[in-house]
């Protein structure tokens, strides 16, 4: 049965093109849909220009969510991606 | 182990250096996992397209899960579907985007170091025409 889950995350930095990268090649590795909300905006995750046109910036809560059979793991993965590659001086 | 092969890129181009920049910037942001071969320029380096440069670029994006070529404009379509027309001359399978030059092969590239197949490579390029900067 397909699950649901979903965490929120304030940015310490600009999710910049490379983070959004790395982001969105780490979220095709699971076959769970995940999204990208801040604000009204949404992102597909697995689309690097989905997640750049969030234009997402330091201090915003961005929350991941997932939907499907790795849904907890793919968003654990995006938490970690969002923490490490938005860290100021990264 | 060795990864599974990536869908190889190619960008024609008919400027070198637009070509050669919008690989480095590609591969930075996808990690560097992909080969995105340019083909820029005719083949005595002014401005233009080479079916040459196109031919080596193709055989060298190759890694076996096929090749995504993106043009700029005009002849570089041209240039690749002529090539496209005639047996043997490109690896298979061979795909060309019609997509925008920089955001084409950036969603492309992500894609490939995703795992995606070339359909799918294919398919992120052109979406990317869909994309909104703000």
């Amino acid at each position: 049965m397909p699950a649901s889950y979903e965490q929120a995350i304030t940015l310490t930095g600009d999710l910049h093109a490379r983070p959004a990268g790395a982001l969105a090649v780490a979220a095709a590795k699971f076959s769970s849909a995940v999204s990208l909300t801040v604000g009204a905006s949404q992102a597909d995750a697995k689309s690097v220009l989905s997640v750049m046109g969030l234009g997402a910036t330091s201090g915003q809560h961005i929350t991941v969510a997932a939907e499907g059979p790795d849904a907890e793991e793919a968003v654990a993965a995006i938490l970690t991606i969002l923490a490490e590659a938005t860290r100021v001086g990264a | 182990m060795s990864p599974d092969p990536r869908v190889g890129i190619v960008l024609v181009s008919h400027s070198a250096t637009l070509a050669e920049g919008a690989a480095e910037l590609a591969a930075q942001i996808s990690g560097g996992t992909v080969a995105i071969i340019p083909a820029g320029g005719t083949d005595g380096g002014e401005l233009g397209t080479s079916a040459a440069k196109v031919q080596r670029a193709a055989k060298l994006a190759d890694s076996g899960a096929g090749v995504v070529i993106l043009p700029d404009l005009g002849s570089a379509v041209l240039t690749v579907r002529a090539l496209l027309g005639e047996a043997g001359e490109l690896p298979t399978p061979v795909e060309l985007a019609d997509a925008p030059f920089v955001e084409g092969v950036v969603a492309a590239t992500v894609a490939a170091a995703g795992g995606a197949d070339i359909n799918a490579v294919l398919a992120a390029a052109e979406e990317a025409r869909h994309a909104r900067k703000l």
